[in-house]
């Protein structure tokens, strides 16, 4: 067997400090990847959070809003009653309508507070602008108001797609560490040219990590 | 240590001529084939490097499928809820208006009754409690959408509203939300297979990965046969990948 040429054993020592180092960059490339999809599976977790919270507040305002509506046509019904017997010349049914407006018909007006009692919710049929109701009772949420799903559902969308480049990246900075485990391994002949190979692919694969790092970085805004 | 001796044993001192000594044999060159072996090792690398892209994608698309079904589920609840309460709402109105309008029309014809019986008093009262019928039925009207939406409002006097048209426009948001998270819920499933299936496509080119191994560390011979063993896997497993990303 013939000896190892000086030359051959600092080619050696060369492929081998190449190798700690690509394997250390993949290791770090692969735990940056699994950080990304991990930030996509929050900002998903957190638009659905988002989605439960404004459904559940948005559920609890339309209750309200029909809970309202109902006793304000409970009074409008009943007002239109009275104003009947009030028209008649029957001195009962007017003894028994002036009761009714004096005691009845304060007591639910009052349960429809304020879609009832507020001029602004009053249209000019009698009606009662239920639109505008509803706008103010989620108005009155501004917090549970302000969460937009969408946003968080976005971001999720942007470390999905940052995850699958860098994934390339990664099978790059991998393939490049097999091909400098071949220059160690294989015969004196291609050693050169497989180490080259190696070196140029662990390039490109950095470069190209770090370009979708910066790409994704000033897409989603300075987020991380 | 011996040393092994090619060719007859020379015999009482003399040496025969070099000229009639046997050729010797060529060594076999343990190297042979180590080259087609990397280069097998190089395609897999190549395959495993796309499988695993392609996994990842499919891993992504179900993640997104699943949150996007479970968001609809979400509103097509919230969807259900503001539904129901509506419907109660428009219902109850409904139902009063019926109401009123029976209890006019019974009221007045009592005050026919007692008219003709000569209770005058009695037709009056009669009367007067069917006038207030009516006027909350009136009154009822105005807040009801069977009354005041031309979708569903009665077309002549004699008729009645349209509540087939409510309750399939009043059930149309939710069920579209419905449809929406079902087709999520399919398409969830559907690249959460793929992704599976990926993972076990890696298995095999794993399984590749140390056949091709085990090749370079044995004899020539045997080397072919193992890289024969891995070449045979790698077909399966790409023609896998292929029926994955086909379907």
């Amino acid at each position: 067997m013939s000896e190892e040429t000086p030359r051959e054993h600092r080619l050696d020592l060369v492929i081998a400090f190449l190798i700690a180092i690509v394997s250390l960059t993949t290791a770090l490339a692969a735990w940056r990847t699994n950080a990304v999809g991990s930030a996509a599976g929050d900002a998903t977790r957190q638009g659905l959070i988002d989605a439960v919270k404004k459904q559940a507040a948005a559920n609890e305002d339309w209750r309200k809003l029909y809970e309202e509506a109902a006793y304000a046509q409970s009074y409008a019904v009943t007002l239109a009653g009275v104003e009947a017997m009030e028209a008649s010349r029957d001195t009962t049914a007017a003894a028994q309508a002036a009761n009714m407006r004096q005691y009845l018909l304060p007591s639910i007006i009052k349960l429809s507070d304020p879609l009832g009692t507020d001029p602004k919710y009053q249209l000019k049929d009698g009606t009662y602008d239920l639109a505008m109701r509803f706008a103010d009772i989620e108005a009155e949420s501004p917090d549970l108001m302000k969460l937009d799903p969408q946003v968080s559902f976005a971001l999720a969308g942007w470390y999905n797609s940052e995850q699958r480049w860098l994934m390339l990246g990664t099978v790059l900075l991998a393939i490049s560490l097999l091909w400098l485990a071949l220059s160690e391994l294989g015969g004196s002949r291609m050693r050169l040219g497989t180490l080259g190979i190696g070196v140029i692919i662990y390039l490109f694969g950095l470069a190209w990590f770090f370009f979708i790092e910066a790409l994704f970085f000033f897409l989603r805004g300075g987020a991380l | 240590m011996s040393e092994t001796v090619v060719g007859p044993q020379p015999s009482s001192g003399t040496t025969p001529p070099l000229a009639t000594l046997p050729p010797a044999k060529a060594r076999p060159n343990p190297d042979r084939w180590k080259g087609l072996v990397i280069i097998l090792i190089m395609i897999n690398t190549i395959l495993v490097a796309i499988i695993a892209g392609l996994q990842t994608d499919a891993n992504i698309r179900a993640n997104t499928a699943n949150s996007d079904s479970q968001y609809y589920a979400v509103l097509a609840s919230g969807e259900l809820q503001r539904q129901g309460l509506q419907g109660n709402y428009d219902m109850t109105t409904y139902s009063r208006i019926l109401d009123n309008i029976q209890r006019s029309l019974v009221m007045q014809f009592t005050a026919l009754q007692q008219e003709q019986n000569g209770d005058k008093a009695g037709a009056a009262l009669s009367t007067l409690q069917g006038q207030v019928a009516q006027a909350q039925a009136d009154t009822a009207k105005k807040f009801s959408i069977f009354y005041q939406d031309p979708r569903y409002a009665p077309k002549g006097a004699d008729d009645v509203p349209n509540l087939q048209s409510y309750v399939i426009d009043s059930t149309a948001q939710a069920n579209a939300l419905v449809a929406k998270q079902n087709a999520a819920s399919d398409t969830y499933k559907k690249w959460s297979g793929k992704s599976d299936s990926y993972v076990a496509v890696l298995t095999i080119l794993a399984i590749t990965f140390f056949l091709f191994g085990i090749a370079q560390s044995v004899n020539p011979r045997l080397r072919l046969l193992f890289a024969g063993f891995g070449i045979t896997v790698m077909v399966l497993g790409v023609g896998w990948g292929l029926v994955i990303l086909i379907g």
